[in-house]
């Protein structure tokens, strides 16, 4: 179950794109990170507050970035 | 570069944040009331407010529009804006942290972008400004609203030095011609545009952005030995009060 506290709100996930390539973005909800494969980059969610800085996002795993590959 | 300047601005806005919120220089104005006035009755979709601050656009705009998405680099401002939107009971603003170089919606995807003394701190306004385009509908809604610098050359520096020695992540002021050939370049039709003189009462001025002492002294020195041309045209007080030119563009993304 996701955590409505902390969870990002479904109406800016509906909007929101990476903001180095403008594409999409997929949510993981355990981890909450909104993950750009073609940046290949996790954007953290705090406390429902995605952090939409390039600054900020952490890279991927060359494992995460296969898996999101696969699930493309 | 663009980048580090933005982490800078937030580091030192953080600690501020709540002053924001209370402060009435931010909280009220004819500005706020011109933004009301332009999306009352618009029937508008999804406003973004670029660079939220204290969220006080956020605020006007909620009531009349479907949603508003509220972005700043300054976590702590949007922690309050959460804060202060449920308290007042507006549950269609959320928030987000982006800057305005680079914005994290698809083109197109709002239909208006509000905007309020936040340009003065962007590293690079006018990639800020063609972001800001790029995520409006054609024909959608823009309101540019900060303080702007005299054209006289000699009363520009004297603006911009108060302003850094006040607040060290103070980028620019522009100049009238400098925002109108900014937005025209970014894809902007400014259809009105309206100016305005600002009284900055100068105890509250400093404390908001706790300048330090050194920079306090500093401003007042400069203020002080300053030509007439600049005391007339700040109207510069006694006790360093002054006024500054604020400008609200009311534009559509063409």
């Amino acid at each position: 179950m996701p955590d409505t506290a902390t969870d990002i709100d479904p109406r800016l996930l509906e909007i929101l794109v990476c903001p180095l390539t403008k594409g999409p973005l997929s949510y993981d909800r355990t981890r909450h990170e909104l993950l750009s494969a073609q940046a290949g980059l996790a954007y953290p969610v705090r406390d429902g507050i995605p952090i939409m800085l390039v600054d900020e996002a952490r890279s991927l795993s060359d494992d995460e970035k296969a898996a999101l590959a696969g699930k493309a | 570069m663009s980048t580090s300047q933005n982490t800078y601005t937030a580091a030192h806005y953080g600690p501020r944040a709540q002053d924001y919120v209370t402060s009435k220089d931010h909280s009220t104005g004819e500005d706020l009331d011109q933004i009301e006035a332009e999306l009352r009755g618009a029937n508008l979709s999804r406003a973004l407010d670029l660079g939220c601050g204290g969220g006080h656009v956020s605020y006007r705009a909620a009531p009349h529009v479907g949603s508003v998405v509220a972005c700043d680099v300054t976590q702590d401002m949007l922690d309050i804006v959460i804060k202060e939107a449920a308290r007042r009971g507006l549950n269609n603003i959320t928030v987000e942290k982006a800057a305005a170089e680079n914005l994290p919606f698809p083109d197109g995807a709002f239909d208006a972008v509000l905007s309020r003394f936040t340009t003065h701190h962007w590293p690079d306004m006018e990639a800020g400004l063609r972001q800001a385009r790029r995520v409006l509908k054609q024909g959608g809604r823009a309101m540019f609203i900060d303080v702007f610098a005299p054209a006289e050359r000699v009363l520009d520096t004297h603006l911009q030095t108060v302003e850094l020695l006040r607040d060290v992540s103070h980028v620019r002021n522009y100049a009238m011609a400098e925002w109108l050939a900014a937005l025209a370049r970014s894809g902007f039709a400014v259809e009105r545009l309206s100016t305005r003189k600002m009284r900055m009462e100068f105890p509250a001025w400093v404390a908001r952005t706790r300048t330090p002492e050194p920079h306090v002294s500093a401003i007042r020195s400069l203020q002080q030995g300053a030509p007439a041309i600049v005391t007339d045209y700040f109207a510069i007080g006694p006790d360093g009060s002054f006024n500054l030119d604020a400008t609200t563009f009311i534009a559509h993304a063409q």
